[in-house]
């Protein structure tokens, strides 16, 4: 994004709403003064302008500075040295990290096909407008509307190794009589991919439901009447139409889970073990349990470096796939 | 190509009952055009035929075969529809491809170039093959339309209002291109319309339908010269046909109520009614003057330029043999013209 000053056109832009002789506009009244264009636009975008300073630009400078120190946020007293590139050389050659990104990527890639599939087939199936789909579209939509907290905390609940009702109806139909799911270090990772899933696929199915309004009837009237079956109306019509939208519902998705934390954190705080640490959650303990603020904010970087970089290719194709 | 048949069909959407009673054959090798103004039950007897809506009552034959009850995509039909309606995604190729590739005919990819390619090559298209759908301009997507039609060499084609969307001059090329194309191919066509110069050129026969019902078929000739009523006299011509009161004229047939006149009928002289000029428009080769006969106002349709100026006090003559008379409801009184001056 560029931030510039404002062509000075925009000053005479302004329009004058209500602007009678009596009464000028703000715009009209500054000008009077004596103020030139292009200054009252800067007065115009200034506060906004150093909000974002305040608030997104200085922390993220800031942040840069800090991951090549070994500064320590519970220390401040203690002189900060510059450590050069150890804190990235350290990141990248740590098991721990390497497990934790491994998690995450699992955790992403699952949760978001899962969201893909059900999410999409839920699009066409609604998209048949039956007696009553309002009703079960707004029934579907109902997990995504509730916070990821309490979300987490009630399938918590239904988890829960004795008195959980998950575990009891899975017992029921396998008979193990001891199956557990946060429990289990094999079972824990899908937990969460459940949940998420569970929570979000709606939030797909939405998306593709309107990439699905978007398609016009009289196309699929002339593949019917051109005799296309269901199968090749669906794989030439519906999916290539439906798809740019489909991508976009992934890189909101996608973005989201990467930086997943409340969810998780009430699910199960990254456990059995460290087997659903996610990147944010080892993070957050670098940074607030073990005070590693240096290594930790170089660990930030990485992160929004990678999300940031796969998301802007990630755009690149979309935009691909709209223009075709 | 084939017969097709429409026995007693009916459609009713709610509370509107879009077709009644509609009963029409369309010879093999035959166009026929369905015309009337929008809510007639036009594209809905279109759709009807196609398959994409349900009878409610009625029977619907192709080729002798009876379809009501069967899906598009058995009746071997092909539809050109209003808008353009082609696979956005697709090259133009593809597009025409597409019906070929159906599971249902099991053609080569080689023979379905060789189709593509003869087809391009009629409409013209064949330089923009390899276009994708969306770089066309309107002419060229209605072209590949009714191109992804013609591949097919179905039973019947069915077009609902295909050139509409085109400006006039694209109209005209295309529709003297589609009435060529289907006396080369013989092709039966059942083809929608609410523009009577393209019903008129066009239709071997035209049907004229009014509220769902089909009030009149016939060639262009027939209706034009012997409408069955006021509608379609109305339907036919351009200026449209004069209607005064019987009594105006002098009663020339017994049950008349209402008498029409086309405008390239009325001959202006010295004798015979009297009347003022309101207008006159010169459009070159031909002038439309304005007439006022007692506070109705006619047109009169003369080849070249008129003489007149408006306001001036001029005579008409109607042609009794070219007089076409209505009774009270609108219904032309048969023989009229044969009766004695």
């Amino acid at each position: 994004m560029r931030i510039g000053p404002p062509a000075a056109r925009v000053g005479r832009q302004v329009p004058l709403a209500g602007a009678g002789p009596a009464r000028p506009a703000l715009a009209g009244r500054l000008r009077a003064r004596g103020l030139s264009d292009p200054l009252l636009a800067w007065l115009f975008i200034g506060p906004t302008i150093l909000l974002l300073l305040a608030i997104n630009i200085f922390p993220l400078l800031w942040t840069i500075w800090l991951s090549f120190t070994n500064y320590r946020a519970n220390r401040p007293n203690e002189t900060v040295e510059w450590v050069g590139l150890r804190n990235y050389q350290r990141i990248l050659t740590s098991e721990d990290i390497w497990h934790t990104l491994q998690v995450t990527a699992h955790f992403v890639c699952w949760s978001i096909f899962f969201q893909v599939v059900i999410g999409l087939g839920l699009a066409l199936l609604i998209n048949r407008q039956f007696k009553g789909s309002g009703f079960w579209t707004t029934l579907i939509l109902l997990p995504m509307m509730l916070s990821p907290a309490v979300v987490g905390t009630f399938w918590t609940y239904l988890f829960q190794p004795q008195a959980g009702i998950f575990n009891y109806i899975v017992n029921f139909f396998i008979g193990a009589g001891d199956f557990t799911m946060i429990g289990d270090v094999r079972l824990a990772p899908w937990a969460i991919v459940l949940v998420d899933t569970w929570m979000w696929a709606p939030y797909v199915m939405l998306i593709c439901l309107a990439g699905l309004r978007s398609i016009p009837d009289y196309i699929y009237e002339a593949a019917e009447v051109d005799r296309a079956g269901p199968v090749r109306t669906f794989f030439s019509i519906t999916l290539p139409m439906v798809l740019p939208f489909l991508m976009l519902a992934v890189l909101f998705r996608a973005i989201e889970n990467f930086k997943m934390f409340d969810l998780v954190v009430e699910l199960t705080s990254g456990g059995p073990g460290s087997t659903t640490e996610v990147a944010s959650i080892n993070l957050k303990r670098e940074a607030f349990e073990k005070w590693r603020t240096g290594f930790s904010s170089a660990f930030a970087i990485i992160l929004f470096v990678t999300v940031f970089g796969a998301a802007n290719i990630y755009v690149k194709l979309l935009n691909r796939v709209k223009a075709r | 190509m084939a017969e097709v048949a429409l026995e007693r069909v009916a459609k009713r959407f709610g509370d509107v009952q879009a077709v009644a009673e509609l009963s029409l054959t369309v010879g093999a090798g035959e166009l026929l055009v369905l015309l009337g103004a929008s809510g007639a039950g036009k594209t809905t007897t279109l759709r009807l035929v196609a398959g994409l809506e349900r009878l409610d009552a009625g029977t619907v034959r192709i080729a002798g075969r009876d379809v009501s009850r069967a899906a598009p995509a058995e009746r071997d039909v092909a539809f050109v529809f209003q808008q353009y309606s082609l696979y956005p995604h697709y090259s133009v190729y593809d597009n025409l491809a597409f019906p070929l590739r159906s599971p249902l005919r099991r053609m080569a990819e080689d023979a379905i170039r060789r189709r593509v390619g003869e087809i391009a090559e009629t409409l013209r298209i064949a330089h923009k093959l390899d276009s994708r759908a969306t770089q066309l301009s309107g002419g060229e997507m209605q072209r590949v339309a009714i191109g992804r039609a013609l591949v097919r060499e179905p039973a019947c084609f069915l077009m609902d209002e295909p050139l509409s969307s085109l400006d006039a001059k694209l109209r005209e090329d295309l529709r003297i291109e589609l009435k060529r194309i289907q006396r080369e191919l013989g092709a039966t066509i059942l083809y929608v319309t609410h523009d009577q110069i393209e019903a008129m050129t066009l239709g071997d026969r035209i049907g004229v339908l009014e509220a769902g019902r089909l009030i009149q078929v016939g060639t262009p000739r027939e209706l034009y010269e012997r409408p069955a009523s006021v509608v379609v006299a109305r339907r036919l011509g351009s200026p449209p046909i004069n209607l005064l009161p019987a009594a105006l004229v002098g009663q020339i047939v017994p049950a008349a109520a209402t008498l029409g006149v086309r405008p390239e009928d009325i001959r202006i002289g010295t004798v015979g009614l009297p009347a003022r000029v309101a207008a006159v428009e010169a459009l070159g080769a031909e002038t439309v003057v304005a007439l006022d006969i007692a506070g109705t106002l006619l047109h009169a349709l003369i080849s070249g330029e008129a003489d007149l100026v408006p306001g001036a006090g001029v005579h008409l003559e109607l042609p009794r043999e070219r007089l076409i008379a209505f009774d009270g409801a609108g219904r032309r009184v048969v023989g009229a013209e044969s009766l004695p001056a």
